[in-house]
């Protein structure tokens, strides 16, 4: 009985550090640019696709397979490169329109990313069979858990901890939450809202992909998983409330556990009870549970 | 009485915005109420329109108790109001804007299938505010082409347009050129005889306006009202000529017999 | 006059077109008239009340759905029937999602609406006993004013009688549509998406009235999905999806929302490049998607936007 419970909740936990990586993502990119980048879940796809083809060159390259979880991160981050490219060449011309106009050239992202995928690297799913257990499995109170997922969990943990440093220590954070809290504010004060917006973007695109990567062991990559994520970093971030950090981290955990809660006691009901609570909160409290004064 | 506000209180937090505020308004009064920035002012504008609700004391519109009922219901009832910051819809020419209000107090909004443009009625309303407010030769303008004085003009216009018994003007002239100021000033109070208004409320900075207008000032400070009275007993008050006007402000002489709003000729 | 002009133009050839468009083409404007329908109801919220809604598939499913139920359940196969059902159900439908949504602008509307989408969504794909799941429901063929067709083969049936039923439809929802952007209820809508604050000053109620437009917009969107059915043979979950709501918001930005017509028109337009695309390369997203951006980007008034300006400087309204 324990052990059933702890093993629906160590995935529950685990869906919820990839969870919250895309969703941390999504709150950077919002709390300081103001969009509502629906592009996330396709970044994230994108992570998984390149991290599949990075663990695979690795091996065929002569690596060996145990440290397969390096190439699959370093990949998971570089591919972040990507969102500079979407930021510079895209984004940057909407700054000053609608926020109607925003979502949709992030909509108009995720089309085109899902076809890119196909078009590289094919229809049929994509995996690194077999390295998933290859850290093996450990005993936590009576549950078998394998052990790549403590790894993620942890490395996870890390990320929210060094994200917290970063926004409350160093002056970049200052600088980001300054501009999240007043744009024209920190402009008048000679920030450069040009550089910080790239680096913000591609900082969020690159959380994204890492989730990405770092979710292939575990799964197959396919060309859908993007536009469905989507959706459940979305109940994420409006669960926890838009443009805040610790938001991302409380409703990954609630939705990471509930999903995986729902999937085990009644399948059908998997989503639509996540659905249901983001509703329920969006009533409740419009402003998420951790959400700012003013979006 | 009109409206009358009793006891009026407001705190955002530990701050006291208003403390204690009394005002009535009768038929046919022309009320300005001046007072430095942070005197309460906008709070108190806020409370007697409804949007928000008071801390404590009462705001009573008829007799009827209209504290914190918000902006729709008020305008029912027959308050309207005009804002600081020029209110416009960008997209709409001067006659839509017009009608809208029209539609408003005709209840006429829910008609989904009726033709606006066939409604005879709310036509010719519009078209008599347009009129009396000097905009009939702009009326196919959309409102954001308008010069920022149309732009005002348009904005207490609409307001006018739900025929209120009664009406708030937030800083009628504010951003508007002086030569302009009075212009607007004589269109406005002429209208409001022409349309049956029973009183006036003005928030007003420009103190030829609020002394060329006015039948009774209120000066607030500091959330508590300072004085209330006719212009000549405020000119006379050495506090509010201190605290509120200014000395070097030249006073001009209050206007000529009683009532600006339904007075005898 | 000369608007009245290509519209008096559009229509005869709508009505000329069986005798001269492939049997192909012809199947391809039955999803077209049945979008047509979803968008100017989608785009009296776009539009005249400034609400992006991301899920309004969640009608177009609840229109679809009402078909196949009906046929599969009731054994009711009369389109008449099928469209008042799932103008009912639309309306119902949204006057409860619309109580909870019009609260919120902007980006909270959107995600509200994309949410209660996906609870439709994630309803017909788990519910399968009911719904078919993933496999979803066949819709039967409809009686057309209750004449029995089944004795045509089903191409004739679809681009003969269904393909003028579809038209009328269009053409009666697109003069209601008309009379209700320029009743007084329009204007107050527009008032509402212009300047919200200075609305409620002039005693119109924001929630009210964003209220009833998100339930004719639904109704709209129901009644859309219910002709939408009977071209596809079978309704499914992805009809839901929210990248279809997505897709939907696209078409009316591509025909330009700020124009009447221009959903409509970007409908058609979504369509017929969809279906060139296809016949090319089977990624129709990535080049949809490079089109969305190029409108977001250089023509943010779609493609009537891009005719008037050749016209006259027409200012592009805001949604």
């Amino acid at each position: 009985m324990t052990a059933n419970v702890v093993n629906i909740l160590m995935s529950g936990v685990f869906h919820a550090a990839i969870l919250f990586l895309v969703s941390a993502g999504l709150q950077l990119v919002f709390g300081v640019q103001k969009i509502f980048n629906l592009a996330c879940g396709s970044f994230y796809a994108l992570g998984a696709y390149v991290g599949v083809s990075a663990v695979s060159a690795f091996v065929s390259a002569g690596g060996a397979p145990v440290l397969f979880i390096l190439p699959l991160a370093v990949a998971g981050l570089a591919v972040g490169a990507v969102g500079l490219v979407v930021e510079r060449g895209l984004l940057r011309f909407v700054y000053d329109r609608d926020e109607t106009f925003q979502l949709l050239l992030t909509f108009a992202l995720v089309l085109m990313m899902e076809d890119a995928i196909r078009l590289t690297w094919g229809t049929a799913p994509q995996s690194t069979s077999g390295y998933y257990l290859l850290y093996g499995q450990a005993r936590v109170l009576g549950a078998v858990v394998p052990v790549y997922n403590l790894i993620v969990i942890a490395a996870s943990v890390l990320i929210a901890a060094g994200l917290g440093l970063m926004l409350t220590r160093t002056a970049f954070g200052r600088i980001i939450r300054a501009a999240a809290d007043n744009r024209e504010m920190a402009e008048a004060l000679g920030v450069d809202m040009r550089g910080i917006y790239a680096r913000v973007f591609t900082l969020g695109t690159a959380l994204g992909t890492l989730g990405g990567a770092l979710v292939i062991p575990a799964t197959a990559a396919m060309s859908e998983m993007g536009i469905e994520l989507i959706v459940e970093a979305f109940a994420v971030v409006v669960i926890g409330g838009l443009g805040s950090m610790r938001g991302a981290l409380v409703g990954a955990l609630v939705v990471g556990v509930l999903r995986a809660v729902a999937i085990s006691v009644y399948p059908e009901i998997e989503m639509l009870l996540i659905y249901l609570i983001v509703i329920a909160v969006l009533l409740l409290r419009p402003r998420g549970l951790f959400g700012g004064a003013a979006a | 009485m009109i409206l009358e506000a009793r006891d009026l209180r407001k705190l955002y937090g530990d701050f006291c915005a208003l403390d204690g505020v009394s005002l009535a308004v009768g038929a046919g009064e022309f009320v300005s109420i001046i007072g430095p920035n942070g005197a309460g002012k906008s709070t108190l504008i806020n409370l007697l329109t409804g949007v928000l609700r008071p801390t404590a004391g009462t705001v009573r519109f008829n007799d009827r108790d209209v504290a914190g009922i918000g902006p729709v219901a008020l305008t029912r009832l027959g308050l309207a109001r005009s804002f600081q910051l020029v209110q416009i819809f960008p997209d709409l020419t001067v006659l839509e804007t017009l009608q809208a209000p029209v539609v408003s107090r005709l209840g006429r909004g829910t008609r989904f299938f009726r033709s606006l443009a066939a409604d005879r009625e709310v036509q010719a309303d519009a078209l008599e505010v347009a009129e009396l407010f000097g905009l009939a030769d702009k009326r196919h303008v959309p409102a954001r082409q308008l010069a920022q004085g149309d732009k005002k003009l348009l904005d207490v216009a609409s307001a006018f347009a739900l025929r209120p018994e009664i009406i708030l003007l937030d800083e009628p002239t504010s951003g508007v050129s002086t030569a302009e100021k009075s212009a607007i000033m004589e269109i406005l109070v002429t209208a409001s005889r022409r349309m049956g208004l029973k009183a006036i409320i003005q928030v007003e900075h420009d103190m030829d306006i609020v002394f060329g207008y006015s039948d009774r000032i209120v000066a607030l400070h500091q959330g508590k009202v300072l004085a209330d009275a006719t212009p000549s007993t405020i000119r006379a008050d050495a506090r509010v000529v201190d605290m509120v006007i200014g000395r070097t402000h030249h006073l001009p002489s209050p206007p000529q017999g009683e009532g600006r709003v339904r007075g005898s000729p | 006059m000369s608007g009245r002009l290509i519209l008096g133009l559009a229509l005869a050839g709508l009505l000329v077109l069986p005798f001269v468009l492939s049997p192909y083409r012809l199947i391809l404007m039955l999803p077209f008239m049945a979008y047509g329908v979803i968008l100017l109801g989608l785009n009296l919220l776009f539009a005249y009340a400034g609400l992006v809604s991301f899920g309004h598939a969640l009608f177009v499913g609840v229109g679809a759905y009402t078909g196949a139920f009906l046929g599969a359940h009731a054994g009711i196969r009369s389109i008449e029937v099928v469209v008042l059902v799932a103008a009912i159900l639309g309306a119902v439908v949204a006057a409860l999602v619309g109580l909870l949504c019009v609260r919120y602008v902007k980006i909270y509307f959107g995600m509200l609406t994309l949410a209660f989408g996906m609870v439709f969504y994630t309803f017909v794909l788990k519910f399968y006993r009911i719904t078919g799941g993933d496999e979803g429901m066949p819709v039967p063929r409809p009686l057309l004013l209750g004449l029995d067709l089944d004795a045509m083969p089903k191409t004739d049936y679809l681009i003969g009688p269904y393909y003028y039923y579809c038209l009328g439809v269009l053409v009666v929802a697109a003069a209601v549509m008309w009379r209700i952007v320029h009743s007084p209820f329009g204007l107050c809508l527009r008032t509402i998406r212009d300047n919200p604050t200075k609305a409620e000053a002039l005693g119109v109620s924001v929630t009210r009235y964003r209220w009833y437009a998100f339930v004719i917009s639904g109704v709209f969107g129901a009644v859309g999905g219910a002709l939408l059915g009977p071209p596809i043979g079978n309704v499914d979950p992805t009809l839901v999806y929210w990248t279809h709501s997505g897709s939907l918001v696209f078409m009316a930005l591509l025909g330009g929302f700020a124009h009447f017509f221009g959903p409509v028109l970007g409908a058609f337009v979504f369509i017929f490049l969809q279906d060139a695309v296809m016949s090319v390369v089977p990624y129709w997203r990535l080049v949809f998607g490079a089109i969305l951006a190029a409108i977001v980007i250089f023509a943010p008034g779609g493609l009537m936007g891009l005719f008037a300006r050749r016209r006259a400087p027409v200012e592009v309204a805001r949604p």
